[in-house]
């Protein structure tokens, strides 16, 4: 208080004592040092006392927490391949009222595409708020969102990389990030990731961004799905489905193709007039297989010896009542080993012999086979199929089962089945998935081959086997015949049911099951046609085929899931080349010895044709030779003939056969090693590769030699 | 002694005023960093949807759909049927 006081300037006249006096100054100071204090003090009160309420309400204005959606996870194909993967698009939302230059808003939407009538609609300024439909790359609508009123929206997309029938495998992702169906659907919580949360900051603009310094949880990425699908042979199935079903104005059709060594669906095509059936549809709809059951009940009565494959059976000239029901056949023959049956797919032979198997047994076969449950492939939308307990069937029910009626199976359901024979007898469960791999790329799952049960023992698969050999090479499926390799097979034409109406008049259902090569195979291929017209509804005539198209694509393709060492080795040297219609006229085709390797030459066009009941000699085994009466060689299946044929003929370019007259080696140093092989082969020489060489492709004998046309060119390449 | 005091208030606000100025600047160019990052990152999304979309167009592009028919119809060629793809043994590696 000093300080407030002037020395000696407050005397008293009077008395003479000192009175102190408070100057002007002395007010100010302390008017300062209060406000000072007040300060100091409310300070320490917001600080101190308040400090944590102020804290978090100015928390509150300055941040806030946003979550960071997750990547979800690509899908890629066996061989890495992108099949669907995601992308950031934006959504566009204008409030036109907001909107100071909408002359420009209208350019710039303009540029981006937007659809005139919605340019309108966002510059009208009666509408309050309008959303433009669709999504848009964020610099295709930088002109736009930049601008006052605007205001945009990242939106997850989903993109399909592959062909456009994968999308009924993979399935779909709808607007607002959620599976809809497919594998996106049963392997969501796999796919879709886990979100994280940001701090985002506000700028005086009111613009968002991350906090640097407050801190976060990083959103994880979803894990990376590995089809067991090859995009090459999907690619292939899904042209080839296309192809047929227009040229035979079927009403659709499906493909699948699986390996039945480790039970992979390699492929799985699917094709239907409404738009709208967008799944998988050898997954989700059930048909009546017809013949193609009929191999089981013979595998059944083969294990239980109740019956010889070239056990003959009174087959009573294509027709047999039984029950009041009257069974025919298209291929009439007064009787027919088990084998032919099998092959000239008849009803009235397969009949009898069912009648050797009780219903149980019957039932048990196909049961165990998995037909009427769900194969366990992860999709949501499978079916399981129909096959009715003993206890509710009627009085033929046996015999319509042993004919591949009354019972319902999905494509992939029979594939699987035929894959038993394939394998060996095992029935493997299917594979849609091969991998899981997580964001760091940590295998989390691989697919393993897992084995159901065992449903007939080796032998037994193998015997089944060569009677599918047989029908492919003499029976109903000579159109799925290969000059090249062994193919077995089994058509089936079933008559399509229309629910309370019963079976419906000249509508069918044709397929055709292939084991590829049937000595060792590596694809098992399902083809089904729904009710082709124009008089080809023989699974034989319209759906063996395109068996044959898809696999010689598959062959020609680059990577189709072909083990070409172990396709090569199975390959015939030189077939003897026979048309189709020299059925009569029987050859000797020479099987590869397997053992011994070698280039395969070029081979006319025509000797594709080189079938019909050739005698065959299976791979390095005994001879498995099936002496057929000449009235069973012709096709036959359980329905009325075809009127006409609307097939048209593949008309492929005559290979240049070699000449005989000797020749100069072509000089092919320089080429590379594909083209030198070309140009040795249209020299008419065969060519063996000798290994690395230093330099450049070099041959021995050297260019310039004079060579009779198909001798041996040993060619060294550069590695 | 106090002519000794003010330089050290001066001193002392000098040094607030610097600490209070390099806090501020880091602040701001945290801030910055932010925003790049933030564009950056846009940009990153932005190419990836451009790279799906070139991929689905590639992949569109090179389809058997679109190129077997010109092969077929223009080139005159055709998918080789079984017998005529060749198969050339691979000679296994010399031993060293």
């Amino acid at each position: 208080m000093n300080s407030l006081l002037t020395p000696g300037a407050g005397l008293d006249s009077v008395s003479g004592s000192r009175t102190p006096r408070v100057s002007r100054l002395g007010i100010v100071h302390g008017a300062l040092a209060l406000f000072a204090a007040a300060l100091v003090g409310k300070a320490a009160q917001v600080q101190l006392w308040q400090g944590a309420m102020w804290e978090a309400r100015a928390v509150r204005q300055h941040y806030r927490a946003s979550s960071l959606p997750a990547p979800r996870g690509d899908i890629l194909d066996a061989t890495g391949q992108t099949i669907v993967q995601s992308r950031e698009l934006v959504q566009l939302r204008v409030a036109p009222r907001e909107v100071k230059d909408r002359r420009a808003l209208a350019r710039a939407l303009a540029r981006a595409r937007v659809p005139a009538e919605w340019v309108r609609r966002a510059t009208d300024v009666k509408r309050a708020w309008v959303e433009i439909p669709g999504r848009f790359l964020p610099s295709d609508v930088a002109a736009a969102s930049a601008m006052r009123g605007v205001h945009v929206s990242p939106v997850a997309d989903r993109v399909l990389v592959a062909s456009p029938g994968t999308r009924r495998i993979v399935g779909r992702v709808g607007p607002d990030g959620r599976a809809v169906d497919g594998i996106e659907l049963a392997l969501d919580s796999v796919l879709r990731g886990r979100q994280g949360t940001a701090t985002v900051l506000r700028d005086a603009h009111g613009r968002s961004f991350e906090s640097p310094t407050a801190p976060g949880v990083a959103a994880t990425a979803g894990h990376t799905v590995v089809l067991t699908i090859n995009h090459a042979l999907q690619d292939i199935c899904e042209r080839a489905l296309a192809d047929a079903v227009d040229r035979m104005a079927a009403d659709g059709g499906d493909i699948v193709v699986m390996d039945p060594h480790s039970g992979a669906v390699l492929a799985m095509a699917g094709l239907r007039p409404d738009p709208r059936a967008t799944a998988a549809t050898a997954l989700s709809e059930p048909f009546e297989p017809g013949s193609t059951l009929k191999p089981f009940i013979a595998a059944k009565l083969l294990e239980l010896k109740r019956a010889r494959p070239d056990e003959t059976i009174d087959t009573h000239d294509g027709v047999l009542v039984r029950d009041g029901r009257t069974i025919t056949d298209t291929h009439k023959a007064p009787s027919m080993t088990l084998t032919e049956v099998i092959m000239q797919s008849s009803n009235v032979g397969i009949v009898q012999f069912a009648e050797r198997l009780s219903p149980r047994e019957e039932f048990e076969t196909l049961r165990d086979l998995g037909i009427g449950a769900p194969s366990g492939l992860p999709y949501p939308a499978e079916a399981s199929g129909t096959l009715r307990e003993p206890r509710r069937w009627s009085k033929t029910s046996a015999a319509s089962l042993a004919m591949g009626y009354e019972v319902a199976v999905t494509p992939v359901q029979l594939v699987a089945a035929y894959a038993s024979i394939a394998n060996g007898g095992e029935l493997l469960e299917p594979a849609l998935v091969k991998e899981i791999r997580s964001a760091d790329g940590d295998v989390l799952f691989k697919h393993e081959r897992r084995v159901v049960r065992r449903v007939m023992p080796p032998d037994i698969a193998r015997q089944v086997r060569e009677m599918l050999l047989q029908t492919v090479s003499r029976g109903t499926a000579q159109e799925a015949f290969l000059s090249t390799f062994e193919m077995g097979g089994k058509t089936g034409t079933a008559r399509v049911t229309d629910g309370a109406k019963g079976y419906q008049a000249n509508r069918y259902t044709a397929s055709f099951i292939g084991v590829f090569p049937a000595d060792d195979p590596q694809y098992v291929i399902l083809v089904k046609l729904d009710n082709p017209a124009g008089g080809v509804y023989y699974g034989g005539k319209a759906a063996a085929p395109v068996s044959k198209v898809v696999i010689e694509a598959a062959i020609a393709a680059r990577d189709a899931a072909l083990n070409r060492g172990v396709l090569a080795a199975r390959a015939r040297v030189r077939p003897e080349a026979e048309t189709a219609s020299a059925a009569g006229k029987r050859g000797s085709l020479a099987l590869r010895d397997a053992a011994s390797p070698a280039t395969v030459p070029a081979l006319p066009a025509d000797s594709d044709a080189a079938r019909a009941g050739n005698s065959l000699r299976a791979g390095g085994g005994g001879p498995a030779h099936y002496a057929a009466p000449a009235a069973a060689l012709r096709v036959a299946d359980p329905v009325p003939a075809p009127r006409i044929s609307v097939l048209p003929a593949r008309a492929p370019r005559p290979a240049p056969r070699p000449p005989a007259t000797p020749r100069a080696v072509p000089d092919v140093r320089g080429l590379p090693l594909r083209a030198a092989v070309r140009v040795l082969h249209e020299a008419g020489f065969r060519v063996a590769l000798a290994g690395a060489s230093s330099g450049a492709a070099e041959t021995w004998p050297a260019a310039g030699t004079m060579l009779r046309a198909g001798a041996t060119i040993r060619l060294a390449y550069e590695r | 002694m106090k002519g000794r005091g003010r330089p050290i208030v001066a001193l002392l606000l000098v040094g607030f005023v610097l600490v209070a100025t390099g806090v501020i600047w880091r602040r701001s160019f945290g801030i910055a960093q932010s925003r790049e990052l933030r564009d950056l990152d846009r940009q990153r999304l932005e190419l990836e949807a451009r790279k799906a979309r070139l991929q689905g167009e590639i992949r569109e592009l090179s389809s058997r759909a679109r190129l077997a028919p010109i092969a077929e119809q223009r080139l005159n060629m055709h998918v080789p049927n079984a017998s005529q793809v060749i198969y050339l043994p691979r000679p296994s590696a010399p031993r060293e």
